[in-house]
């Protein structure tokens, strides 16, 4: 019965070792402490030695094959012993398959691609930062980390932010929120010291924010807005109710919008967001601060019912009853400083949106009109835009189909 | 000049042969070939990847540790080296076997039950199996059975020796003229922890005979490449130890010689040497010879096979007309049909693998649940003591200073329970040690207060040593934190990882005192706070009193406790005061409880030692400041085993708010893995990150100035508690 050698562990943790030689040729005899085979590892050359007379039969791996601890080697038999089928005799051994054995090769090493970076977390494309707590508190509360204000270190939602959002809540609507320390006026050295509210803190975050992350351009342009006057004249007579000229303003931003769509976008980190229905924000100095409420469809709704929706969330913006939802949304803000005789100014944009348009006050001017010189009343339009989204051009033409429906306001009704 | 000490090498005549015992000469026979057997069992195995790991032969070996180890008793000790499964054997047989008993090993006897347990333990622990001595945790170079006074072979060069001293003290002060006997290698011999416990053993004169086998090669580095002085025995005159040289591969030369050496050892006389020339006949590891390996050459191999221990002893027992040679060639086989029984148990063919392939018996491993089961004890050894607070002290209290109280209750300990033994530099002078520490223990207990030479490794590896062996409860003092580095080796590898690697059970009651010296301008390598080292090496316990109400009840704790204690010592507490019991120096305070020193509101501070008070005084300062509401955590007890979470949760659930503070250097900063602890535990709790106070990076200086930076100080914490006050509101820095 031949018996199988098998590659020996020649030390602890060496699972490959070479076999270096055969001193020992095939159907070659051997004597009891003569080396058959010599194999090696990086540390050891070992002969491997009879343990009593024999012959090769049959070398299982070749000369320089690196073979694994245990795997066979040789097929040996005892002196004068026949092998006839030395197949069979190894597939009676269990040995069944002529084993390719691995000759040291060079590897082709595949560089991998990186994984793609993970998804942000605030719907602007903006990392939110809160700490653990704040998340815990949140979320128990049912609150966005991302609705609030942080104070924390670096802007982080902390704790305290979280109580105040819940302590507003639930406050009535005419007693404002609780504002962080001491919020009365402090009187010393001849200077006052006020505190800051947390509306003044929430704008003062929201507006530098802005202006830090958002490149604005500004492309300006004026109007004559006498047929607009007499538009909202009619329609006061026509129903005793009072439209605003800043109502019109709004309803023109909205159907400029609809002409020109590559405006009504918001930008996030991974794609430039574009909306279909029009919001528009409307900046409302109240006591407690500058809010920003937004009018959701300006151009569906009927003129008077958009007046009448923009003067329901002026009046709650200025008693503290807005809710989070009606502050949120919206591609454009409108700024009106016209009541204070204002002719021009530029705003800065108020996230989400993507440009904000400044209005100034309707003053009547010399203007020339078919080559002579007429009394007509003007106003003058700032549009700040966010460059990410919007591009020059784009703001031009916006700015140029603005312009014509304050002029031609009936175009606003088509 | 003359050596004060003998130095005497000893061979055995015909003679002595002829006038052996002749049951002495059999049950040599007998081990012989049973450990020979056994140790090519153990090379099969290893061939054929069985044993994980290195399997160290000992074959070649067997006459050292048959010669020297057959007349022991049971209660003599022995421990080993890497290489010591032939010593091992020898003591375990011995010990199931006694020469003197009723049946003494005789070639002409069926190996009974007894030998094949031992057998079968032995090689399930070498292939690190369930039923193996340690359940599989030790292997091939941790093999202890105390039962058989085998006390542990061990991976560190060296690392066990110290210990034997231990063991040898034990035997002396427990008033037995037991022996404890050294194994370790030529290649120990050049190593600093052998040294020291020579000197240590010799002065103080114990019972422990330092075995060298000289097997020629450390590896594959030859004995002259090592040492100038290659005849290792010469060593022994010069530390005044009576030194014996053999030849190991005449195992009745070495009886001979080890029975002069337990003569004086055993009489008081103190500390011997002997040097057994023998020779491994394979590799470091494995299965094949050193020759393969390219250091030395296959006629030197061949030289000494011809001088075989086995072969020698068999032919002297035909030529004595003890045995024939066909008993004996009987024996051989029948110890061969055991082995592969034995082996048989354990291994199995590999279902539907090549004929001849084996594998371990799956139902033999270990359970893998229980990798980290018994890495330091439940306690239960405390259940019986009274545990007070100060809270819950309701006796008369007595303002006292805290050095004071440090010396009392050892006092109370070593008058109450003699198994305490104190040791350390210079403990037993200068009115109690370098701080009055030790004041007036070593006039009352002369013998359990023992002033050591200043080898921290030698002495911290003795006190290793007795609380291994049991019988008594050492404690250690390192004059300042630093030294613990000298010690390393037998603080984290040895005293640190016994229990868990030696199965789980084994008690290693020590307490190691350690002062801690920041800021005495004593400079670079005396100043550490060697805190966040300590809580990397688990199995020790690491105990922080800061008050001397503390002091006593968390020492008394660290006493009767059975795993090793590490009480720091911070020297700028040993001036303070405090209240404590009149009389009362016998009350445990629990260990795993924090103490809440302030509580508070807005913050919570977790520190320890001397930063305590140092917080407590920021805490005021801040709370006069601006209201600022601090609580104060002195977490007492710092390892990650006795933390006290509960308290820790509790608090911070309460404020959503830490600062840890410490005063030594952010490199090995314990409050840093205190944090990634607290965010992993407490994550949903937290209102900001944990902020932290540490001293400077590097090692404090000699200069006041730089030391002074070096260090965290009480404007640090202040100023880091200003920074983390929750009420304050930022502005956004940037977006």
């Amino acid at each position: 019965m031949p018996t199988l050698i098998r590659m020996p562990a020649v030390a602890a943790g060496a699972t490959e070792v070479v076999l270096a030689e055969w001193p020992v040729g095939e159907t070659d005899s051997f004597v009891a402490h003569q080396t058959y085979a010599v194999i090696e590892t990086d540390k050891a050359v070992v002969d491997l030695e009879a343990e009593a007379d024999g012959v090769l039969v049959r070398a299982l791996v070749p000369a320089g094959a690196k073979v694994e601890v245990g795997d066979p080697i040789a097929l040996v038999a005892a002196p004068g012993e026949q092998i006839d089928d030395v197949a069979a005799a190894l597939a009676a051994l269990g040995v069944t398959v002529a084993v390719e054995h691995e000759l040291p090769v060079r590897r082709e090493v595949t560089e991998v691609a990186a994984p793609p970076s993970a998804p942000r977390i605030a719907a602007d494309g903006r990392r939110v930062f809160a700490s653990p707590l704040a998340r815990r508190l949140a979320r128990d509360a049912g609150l966005r980390a991302s609705d609030l204000v942080g104070t924390g270190p670096g802007g982080r939602v902390v704790r305290r932010d979280i109580e105040l959002a819940i302590a507003a809540r639930h406050s009535a609507p005419e007693s404002s929120a609780p504002a962080p320390g001491p919020a009365t006026a402090q009187e010393h050295g001849g200077i006052t010291e006020v505190p800051h509210t947390r509306v003044r803190r929430a704008v003062a975050s929201r507006l530098t924010r802005s202006k830090q992350e958002r490149p604005h351009f500004y492309v300006s342009g004026s109007a004559r807005v006498d047929r607009l006057l007499a538009l909202r004249a009619e329609v006061e007579a026509a129903t005793g109710i009072k439209v605003s000229l800043n109502d019109l303003v709004v309803r023109a931003v909205g159907r400029a919008h609809e002409l020109v769509p590559e405006l009504n976008v918001t930008w996030t980190d991974d794609a430039v967001i574009q909306h279909r229905r029009v919001d528009v924000g409307i900046a409302v100095a109240t006591e407690r601060g500058l809010m920003t409420p937004v009018v959701t469809d300006v151009t569906g709704r009927s003129l008077l019912d958009l007046s009448a929706a923009t003067r329901d969330l002026a009046t709650r913006a200025g008693d503290g009853g807005l809710r989070q939802h009606e502050l949120e949304g919206g591609t454009v803000a409108v700024s009106n400083l016209g009541m204070f005789g204002v002719e021009e100014f530029s705003a800065i944009i108020n996230p989400p949106h993507a440009s904000i348009l400044a209005v100034g006050a309707a003053r009547q001017e010399p203007v020339v009109a078919d080559g002579a010189l007429e009394v007509g009343t003007v106003m003058r339009f700032v549009l700040s835009v966010d460059h990410r989204p919007v591009d020059g051009v784009a703001a031009g033409r916006w700015m140029q189909a603005f312009l014509r429906l304050v002029e031609h306001p009936a175009g606003m009704l088509a | 000049m003359n050596t004060e000490v003998p130095w005497t090498a000893l061979a055995a005549t015909d003679a002595d042969w002829a006038e052996a015992d002749p049951a002495l000469l059999r049950a040599m026979y007998a081990q012989l070939v049973l450990i020979r057997t056994f140790e090519e069992q153990v090379l099969d195995l290893a061939g054929s990847g069985l044993v994980h790991g290195p399997a160290h032969s000992s074959i070649g070996q067997e006459g050292g540790a048959v010669g020297s180890i057959l007349t022991l008793r049971s209660s003599d000790t022995v421990n080993g080296s890497h290489r010591g499964h032939h010593q091992f054997l020898a003591k375990a047989l011995a010990h199931v076997h006694p020469l003197t008993g009723a049946t003494p090993l005789d070639p002409r006897d069926k190996i009974e039950s007894e030998v094949r347990e031992v057998l079968h333990r032995t090689l399930a622990e070498i292939c690190g199996l369930a039923d193996g001595y340690c359940r599989g945790r030790g292997g091939s170079m941790h093999l202890k059975w105390q039962d058989a006074g085998a006390m542990g072979t061990n991976a560190i060069v060296g690392g066990g020796v110290p210990q034997a001293l231990g063991f040898a003290w034990s035997h002396r002060q427990a008033a037995t003229d037991d022996v404890s006997i050294a194994y370790f290698g030529d290649g120990a011999m050049n190593i600093g922890s052998v040294l020291e416990s020579l000197n240590l053993a010799a002065a103080w004169k114990l019972p422990v005979c330092f075995f060298v086998e000289n097997n020629q090669y450390a590896v594959a580095t030859t004995v002259a490449e090592s040492t100038a002085e290659s005849r290792l025995s010469a060593r022994g005159p010069g530390f005044g130890i009576p030194s014996w040289r053999v030849d190991g591969m005449d195992p009745l030369a070495v009886h001979l010689a080890m029975q002069e050496i337990l003569e004086h050892v055993r009489s008081g006389a103190g500390p011997a040497i002997l040097e057994a020339d023998v020779y491994r006949y394979f590799h470091q590891n494995g299965p094949f010879p050193g020759s393969a390996f390219g250091y030395r050459d296959k006629a030197e191999e061949r030289a000494w096979r011809d001088r075989d221990p086995i072969a020698l002893t068999r032919r002297r027992l035909i030529e004595l007309g003890l045995h024939t040679d066909a008993e004996l060639t009987s024996y051989d086989e029948h110890v061969g049909a055991v082995l592969t029984e034995v082996a048989g148990v354990l291994v199995e063919p590999v279902p539907d693998g090549r004929p001849g392939q084996r594998r371990i018996r799956p139902s033999a491993w270990p359970n893998p649940g229980f990798v980290d089961v018994g890495v330091v004890g439940d306690l239960s050894e405390l259940a019986g003591m009274t545990t007070v607070d100060k809270g819950t002290w309701s006796g008369e209290l007595v303002e006292t200073g805290f050095i004071d109280v440090v010396s009392e209750v050892m006092a109370r300990r070593l008058a109450t329970d003699r198994r305490i033994v104190v040791m350390g530099e210079d403990i037993h002078r200068l009115n109690g040690g370098t701080n009055g520490a030790t004041r007036g223990l070593a006039a009352a207990y002369p013998d359990r207060v023992l002033g050591t030479p200043i080898s921290e490794n030698a002495f911290t590896g003795l006190a290793g040593g007795i609380a291994l062996d049991g019988r008594y409860r050492p404690v250690v003092e390192f004059m300042f934190a630093d030294f613990m580095w000298v010690a390393a080796d037998q603080v984290f590898n040895q005293i640190g990882k016994a229990r868990h690697m030696f199965g789980g059970d084994d008690a290693v009651p020590m307490v190691i005192r350690s002062k801690v010296a920041a800021g005495t301008g004593y400079g670079s390598q005396h100043s550490m706070d060697p805190t966040g080292v300590l809580a990397m090496s688990p199995g020790l316990r690491i105990c922080a009193p800061t008050t001397p109400f503390d002091y006593i009840g968390m020492m008394n704790a660290a006493l009767a406790c059975d795993d090793p204690v590490v009480v720091l010592e911070h020297v700028d507490l040993y001036g303070t005061t405090g209240l404590v019991p009149v009389e009362d120096r016998d009350y445990q305070v629990e260990i795993g409880r924090a103490s809440i020193r302030r509580p508070g509101t807005h913050l919570t501070v977790l520190t320890y030692l001397s930063m305590v008070d140092t917080a407590l005084r920021a805490a005021q300062t801040l709370h006069d400041e601006s209201g600022l509401d601090v609580e104060v955590v002195d977490l007492r007890w710092l390892d990650r085993h006795s933390l006290d979470w509960e308290t820790i949760a509790d608090s911070i659930r309460r404020t959503a708010n830490v600062v840890i503070v410490e005063q030594g250097s952010s490199a090995t900063s314990y409050g840093a893995w205190l944090a990634a602890e607290v965010q992993r535990r407490l994550f949903d709790w937290l209102d900001q990150p944990v902020q932290g106070v540490t001293g400077g990076l590097a090692s404090p200086s000699i200069s006041k100035v730089l030391e002074a930076a070096a260090l965290a100080q009480e404007d640090d914490v202040t100023a880091a508690l200003r920074a983390a006050d929750p009420r304050v509101a930022h502005s956004v820095e940037k977006a």
